[in-house]
């Protein structure tokens, strides 16, 4: 992170974000996002659950070391190929994503 | 000692909320004068969250196995099947915004107000998923609770 001056942080005037708060930002959308998803998938599929479990132990421990992760991976490779987007629809975007996989994992366990 | 370990889970989560509250106020007056501090809250709560993933984690996969089974023969056995499996994997929404939080306001907010609002969404999500967390949990204990009442346990009640 120290590798990357924080003025790619961004513009006062666009509102306009670079660097890893735009890259790492998106990451964390997706993160989250991909969280609620392999819920669904390893509790609809058992084989996943256990496959997932034998690695660590527990699948919850591979499940949160898997998005800790995706999120690093995804966040350096949005930053290092330069990605920029308006900060209010990051924010709009990471405000979305919390209630949509919120609310899907809510939906998803009353349900099954 | 698996009791230390329960309690210190909802205290670290409970400790980042109020640090998320913190970098939210802070970021809604976000000037030179307190840009350290906005730094320094963020990693506060970066810090907290993740000792409340890590206590919480380890004892989840210990020890409460035992409260699972409790829970699934008493009058409430949603508890668990749907409140303990929503909060152990909504607990990753306030980790990864948690992480990221510190990346979100490392510049300067005073000047750049895309990041200003980023940030204020962010703490501001980690405060409402927390709250939610921390209720939660609240009700898997009364799932044990209720269960040993129902069964007559001495003391339970």
């Amino acid at each position: 992170m120290s590798a990357i001056p924080t003025s790619q942080a961004g513009d006062k005037t666009t509102g306009d974000l670079k660097g890893p708060v735009a890259g790492f930002g998106l990451a964390a959308a997706i993160t989250i996002l991909f969280n609620t998803a392999l819920a669904w998938v390893k509790d609809a599929y058992e084989p996943l659950n256990a496959y997932m479990a034998s690695l660590t132990g527990h699948h919850w421990r591979t499940h949160g070391l898997v998005d800790v992760v995706v999120f690093f991976v995804l966040g350096y490779l949005f930053t290092y190929r330069n990605f920029h987007i308006n900060g209010s629809r990051l924010a709009a975007l990471l405000a979305a994503a919390s209630v949509v996989a919120g609310g899907g994992l809510a939906v998803w366990f009353l349900l099954v | 000692m698996s009791d230390i370990i329960l309690f210190a889970h909802p205290t670290f989560g409970v400790l980042g909320i109020l640090a998320a509250v913190w970098v939210f106020v802070e970021a809604l007056n976000a000037s030179e004068a307190n840009r350290s501090r906005i730094r320094l809250a963020a990693f506060v709560v970066a810090g907290c969250i993740v000792l409340a993933a890590v206590l919480g984690g380890y004892w989840y996969t210990v020890f409460y196995g035992h409260e699972k089974a409790i829970i699934l023969k008493g009058p409430w056995p949603w508890a668990h099947n749907l409140v303990m499996e929503t909060k152990e994997h909504l607990f990753f929404i306030p980790l990864i915004l948690a992480l990221y939080l510190p990346i979100a306001a490392a510049g300067n907010l005073a000047k750049n107000g895309g990041a200003r609002i980023v940030v204020m969404v962010v703490a501001g999500f980690i405060v409402l998923n927390g709250l939610a967390i921390e209720g939660a949990g609240a009700v898997i204990n009364y799932g044990v609770k209720v269960a040993f009442v129902h069964t007559g346990v001495v003391g339970a009640e």
